[in-house]
């Protein structure tokens, strides 16, 4: 994981500072940095959005693909997660360096969104137990700078949110061969519903605090932190413990509730952004990479 | 400005795939007319004075038609009178899509001057580009985009025009909705018919309409005479399923209610289903690819050998119950032991229809307009085709394109394509044999002379450098007389150790045509040159065949040589290559040489070379008899033709002299030396030549020809047949074993071009070698250049290029190369056959001593030998009744009332050239002796026609 050296009195000076509500950038403890998202970023993917948070940024593609149910659900589709640590973000991940990181990250997001719960697995079914949608969900980590989980979480809901999964039609002859067709007209697609896709909230144990969204500087100084992924409702559908030190119950169950807090404050901004950018349609002007 | 394309298209696998390509639309595309001055255009295509007489459109008009009429009605947009025709980027894709021939033609008129057709890039063009709308289906998005720049060249014009000439755009379309929408938008549209029917001074051009859907709703009869199609996604299902097989559909040449389908099996294995009767063609036309379902084994029946012609012109659509008849008769002679697997046509997968030659039969009916179209090929139904210049038509030879085959109709729709001349004039018998024969014969392109070589043409100092400089040898050429492309010549000297140097020459070509270039693509397409009788169609321009590559007498050439010592039994000790420049001291006919080798008083240089060649040439052909090659027999004819009238006056059979065999034996050890130097050397992609030993069953018919005479023929091995040929002798028939050798010779199977990659079978049967190729013939067979540049390669005296290497391409190279020959070689037979009835015309009857060369159901075939010529007797004709006919297959013997028939059976026919159907004359045979009654004829010294019942085929 990317990490920066912090000196002793810079640590002393940021746990003092989040001891009383005032973080280095000027943020209150439960504050996001400035988000911005872009979806529809890549061209060849079905759907794909770009996040960058605070100096963090993200680029998550989603390509449908046409693949075999898993035995034991034949009538649901399926998520495929890689995450690429490309050394562009930070020289650590070159050569092998980032895929301990990348390994861990898409197996907490297979845990996050893997699920019926999050998104209806059995719209992505094409014909029970032979053939199914397989959504490709590729993260590639542009650049670090913490709270990797909230950005990814929020690039891969707007990503999913722009994916448009081409129509087929299953037509089957009298023999019972079934063959799968394509409607010849891109605009005809088929779209998820995300808004019971979580988003995941990191909460860093700082001192005896705890902050939202930590920078690298304020990672460096805390020893656990809580990964909650929190629905629109507010229902909490993943916890999971990250760091070498401890958490004890108490500040574990406030850690939830503050998360289930951000979370939700999260959503409404989110899907009401997600929206607005839909409704501008062709007339958008992209930003893209260069903008 | 940057735009993107997407579509999603299923990918092999059956994965679904979305593809995204970047369409850049720019503002520097201009329209192309005379009459704008605001495009900065270099050149104009399309005319100021844009007129044709019409009387829907008066005014100066440029037409934009839309793809369905570029796709049908491609023949009238090919006429010289259409001109001034804008062709949309649009329209162009999407032809380009569903039909190579047409988009290929469309080009072709875009880069004609005269016709004025102007490619517009519509879809690159910052005011014509339209993306697809949400609900909008592509061809809606096509036709919109058609739309669109019509609009926008009718705007366009008008701005530009500053002298107000008026001039418009017309968009044609057949398409009601289009026309609607296009009319909504204020732009002037008809319907390519409409639009047609107007030009005034072209009334002609109507027949060139093919039918549209609209139209062949008028042909309608109750009755529907054809199962339905299967549409192609049940067909693939059921191949898949293995419910039908895909196969090429073959009709037969002699019976029209009888056709095979090819069907490719597995590697080489392939097989053949038999299909009878019309319901089962089901409206297969010869080429086509087919899907056939087959029947139950019960239901399958034999070949027929009858010889069934379609006598369209007498019966139509009504008169089914003889057709039925006819069935019927087939059905009944089935026999029970050589039933083959039979089947249904089902479906179509994919139509090969192309224009096809042949001649009008003119409709009894004086006012219609509707005729039967008799193609030349036989193979091919009758089609009808709607014209009101039957008259003229009449007696001319005609393309035809067909346009569909409605299940209710007997006989597939066309239309007319173009006249290529009066029947039976030898310039329009040419053409036609030419373009039935599929051979290139267009004069060469301007982009293919472009690699000719300037004149006056020398070799230059690095030539000379990098090449061994064998001027001083005595090379000479021996040909035929009158050739001029000359690319082999010979020489024999005696070295210093007492051994003999032997080198063959052969012309260079291969130092002119450079791989990829335009000329070289023009002859990898035509693969060979065609020699029919009187005219060559050149493989390279002449130039090169007659002048720069031929291996004329005292002039420097380049070549490439193939020298071997050998002692004086002929044993090869050293082989070597090079490329060389020579001095050729004489071009000598065969019979020059042969005089000069027999003359003992002569003794120059050159003729102690041929001397020495000659002797040589026998050991060798001695050795390579003694190894089993076969010597086969067909008759070869020769026409004396009129220097002035060139009709032929005298027809003889080529006579073979020593020299010829001299020659033949050095190319023949040249090839084999060459085919295992570029195996050696590249054994993956080496182009070679084999012929593979016929099946057993192939001899089937020689057996029984010669066991019928008491002879026994072995074909175990290519020794052992040419081992019993050798002996085959019936005392007081000295014409005998020519006969047997010329029906082994029907036996063998084709020698084919190959890759070496791809096949391990190399074995040439007739030559006995276990390796070969063609070499010695580079101005005249394309394989030869591809081998030359192998073995330049191999000497490292030329560098190589990819294609060369790969054995996909080589192997595809050699298909085109094998169906050239093939092709060549039966427009050659045909014109031969051409001749001779031009021969016989002159000559009126004549009568001949023949042999039965086979015995069918119902005709005996008779051999000529004195002219080379084959024919049929026929036993029964169509409208009296026949003599008792019975037919034993075993023998094979026709017993006609009293007499047996047998192979090789002396009778005395009358020739005579039977011109009662005009577009298939022919040779006709009648039989003189032995005399049947009510069979044979009189020795006529009258005219047999007239007592004769037409035996129309």
């Amino acid at each position: 994981m990317a990490t920066v050296q912090v000196s002793e009195a810079e640590k002393v000076y940021i746990l003092h500072g989040i001891r009383d509500d005032l973080r280095v950038d000027g943020r209150g403890c439960e504050d996001y940095r400035h988000m911005e998202i872009e979806t529809d970023v890549v061209s060849n993917t079905d759907g794909s959005a770009k996040v960058t948070l605070g100096h963090t940024a993200v680029l998550v593609g989603v390509k449908a693909d046409i693949g075999k149910p898993r035995p034991m659900v034949p009538n649901e589709g399926y998520f495929e997660f890689f995450v690429d640590c490309s050394a562009n973000a930070t020289p650590e991940f070159e050569g092998r360096g980032g895929e301990e990181l990348g390994t861990e990250l898409s197996n907490t997001l297979y845990k996050v969104f893997n699920n019926k719960h999050s998104v209806d697995l059995k719209s992505l079914c094409i014909s029970a137990g032979e053939h199914c949608w397989v959504l490709y969900v590729d993260v590639l980590l542009l650049q670090c700078d913490g709270n990797l989980y909230d950005a990814i979480s929020v690039a891969i809901k707007a990503a999913l949110f722009n994916t448009k999964i081409p129509r087929v039609h299953i037509s089957a002859d009298e023999e019972g061969v079934k063959e799968i067709e394509l409607s010849d007209d891109p605009y005809d697609c088929m779209r998820l519903n995300v808004e019971n896709v979580p988003c995941i909230v990191t909460l860093c144990k700082v001192g005896h605090r705890h902050v939202v969204d930590a920078t690298l500087q304020e990672k460096a100084c805390s020893v656990a932190s809580l990964i909650i992924s929190v629905t629109h409702k507010g229902t909490v559908t993943c916890t999971r413990k990250v760091g070498g030190g401890s958490l004890d119950p108490e500040s574990i169950f406030e850690m939830t509730e503050a998360g289930k807090r951000v979370g939700k404050a999260l959503h409404a901004p989110l899907m009401k952004l997600l929206q607005q950018e839909e409704s501008l349609g062709k007339t958008r002007q992209k930003v893209g990479f260069l903008g | 400005m940057l735009k993107s394309k997407t579509f999603v298209r299923k990918t092999r696998s059956g994965g679904v795939m979305k593809i995204v390509r970047e369409h850049y639309l720019r503002d520097d595309i201009w329209c192309g007319s005379e009459v704008c001055a605001e495009c900065k255009q270099e050149s104009t295509v399309l005319q100021r004075d844009a007129c044709i007489e019409s009387n829907l459109c008066s005014y100066p008009h440029y037409v934009i038609p839309d793809t369905n009429v570029v796709l049908h009605q491609i023949d009238v947009l090919e006429d010289p009178v259409i001109r001034n025709v804008i062709i949309l980027q649009t329209v162009l894709q999407e032809v380009r899509h569903r039909s190579a021939p047409v988009y290929k033609r469309l080009k072709d008129m875009i880069h004609e001057k005269e016709k004025f057709f102007y490619a517009f890039t519509n879809e690159h063009h910052r005011e014509t580009f339209i993306e697809r709308e949400p609900g909008e289906s592509a061809n809606d998005r096509n036709d919109r985009a058609i739309r669109v720049a019509a609009q926008w060249y009718s705007q366009h014009l008008k701005t530009s025009e500053s002298d107000a000439d008026g001039l418009k755009v017309v968009l044609l379309t057949n398409d009601q909705g289009n026309k609607q929408k296009a009319e909504e938008s204020g732009l002037l549209v008809y319907k390519c018919e409409e639009y047609i029917k107007s030009l005034i001074g072209n009334p002609e051009l109507v027949d060139r309409l093919a039918l549209s859907n609209d139209d062949k709703h008028d042909i309608t009869s109750s009755k529907v005479l054809f199962p339905e199609h299967l549409p192609l996604s049940r067909i693939q299902a059921g191949i898949k399923s293995g419910a039908f097989v895909q196969g090429t559909f073959r009709a037969s040449r002699d019976n029209y209610l009888e056709a095979t389908v090819f069907v490719q099996g597995d590697g080489e294995e392939s097989t053949e289903i038999l299909i009878q009767g019309l319901q089962n063609l089901n409206r297969a036309v010869y080429q086509d690819v087919v899907a056939v379902q087959l029947l139950p084994q019960n239901q399958w029946v034999a070949p027929s050998s009858v010889v069934l012609q379609d006598e369209g012109a007498a019966k139509d659509d009504n008169e089914e119950e003889k057709e039925e008849d006819e069935e019927k008769a087939l059905r009944i002679s089935a026999a029970e032991a050589a039933r083959k697997p039979t089947g249904k046509v089902v479906g179509i997968i994919k139509r090969n229809w192309r224009p096809f030659c042949g001649m009008l039969n003119i409709s009894q009916i004086k006012e219609s307009t509707r005729h039967l179209f008799t193609p030349a090929d036989r193979r091919i139904p009758r089609i009808r085709i709607e014209t009101r210049q039957a008259s003229t038509l009449a007696g001319q030879r005609i393309m035809v394109a067909i346009d569909g085959w409605p299940k209710h109709s007997r006989y597939p729709n066309g239309h007319f394509v173009r006249s290529l001349g009066n029947a039976g004039e030898k310039d329009t018998e040419q053409e036609v044999l030419l373009l039935e024969h599929d051979v290139p014969h267009q004069d060469f392109s301007q982009a293919v002379l472009s690699f000719l070589p300037k004149m006056p043409w020398t070799i230059t100092p690095e030539d000379m450098a990098r090449r061994e400089d064998l001027r001083n040898l005595t090379v000479c050429s021996v040909d035929p007389p009158g050739c001029t492309d000359i690319d082999d010549a010979l020489h024999c000297r005696e070295l210093n150790n007492g051994n003999l140097e032997v080198g063959v020459h052969i012309a260079d070509v291969s130092h002119f045509i450079r791989p990829g270039n335009a000329m070289d693509r023009e002859a990898a397409n035509r693969g060979t040159t065609v020699y029919l009788c009187g005219k060559r169609i050149d493989m390279v321009p002449e130039l090169l065949s007659s002048n720069l590559c031929s291996l004329r007498s005292n002039v420097e050439r380049l070549a490439f040589s193939c020298i071997w010592e050998m002692n004086h039994e002929a044993e090869i000790l050293k082989t070597r290559f090079t490329k060389s420049v020579i001095n050729s001291k004489a071009s000598l006919t065969y019979a020059e040489a042969q005089m000069r080798i027999d003359d003992t008083t002569k003794n120059d240089d050159i003729t102690k070379s041929l001397r020495g060649l000659n002797k040589l040439a026998k050991i060798l052909k001695r050795q390579r008899i003694q190894k089993g090659a076969l010597t086969l027999s067909s008759l070869e004819v020769r026409f004396h033709i009129d220097s002035e009238t060139h009709d032929p006056i005298d027809l003889q059979t080529k006579e073979l002299m020593e020299t010829n065999s001299m020659v033949e034996e050095f190319m023949l050890l040249a090839n084999i030396s060459v085919a295992q130097k570029i195996y050696d050397e590249f054994p993956d992609c080496a182009m070679l030549r084999k012929h593979p030993a016929p099946p057993p069953s192939n001899y089937d018919i020689l057996l029984k020809a010669a066991k019928s005479k008491g002879v026994e023929i072995h074909t175990d091995t290519a020794k052992a047949l040419a081992d019993s040929l050798d002996v085959a002798r019936v005392d007081g028939f000295p014409y005998f074993n020519t006969l047997l050798r010329i029906l082994a010779t029907r036996c063998m199977m084709q020698a084919v071009y190959f890759c070496s990659g791809m096949d391990s079978d190399f074995h040439h049967y007739g030559l006995a070698s276990p390796i070969y190729t063609h070499f010695t013939s580079p101005i005249r067979r394309y394989a030869d250049i591809i081998v030359h540049r192998l073995l330049a390669v191999a000497i490292a005296a030329d560098s190589t290029y990819p294609d060369l290497m790969d054995k996909q391409k080589q192997s595809a190279l050699a298909n085109n190369l094998n169906y050239r020959h093939k092709m060549s070689q039966y427009a050659q037979r045909a014109s031969v056959a051409f001749h001779t009835q031009l021969f016989f015309k002159s000559r009126g009857i004549l009568n001949e001593e023949g042999f039965v060369l086979f015995v069918r159901k119902n005709a005996i075939i008779v051999l000529i030998p004195k002219f080379g010529l084959e024919g049929t007797v026929f036993f029964d004709a169509k409208d009296k009744a026949g003599p008792k006919l019975v037919f034993d297959e075993e023998g094979p013997t026709l017993n006609v009332e009293q007499h047996t028939f047998r192979i090789f059976d002396k009778v005395k026919v009358t020739i005579s050239l039977d011109a009662s159907n005009i577009q298939h004359q022919k040779i006709r045979m009648s039989l003189i002796d032995p005399v049947i009654p009510g069979v044979s004829v009189p020795a006529p010294e009258v005219e047999p026609q007239a007592k004769k019942p037409k035996l129309d085929h």
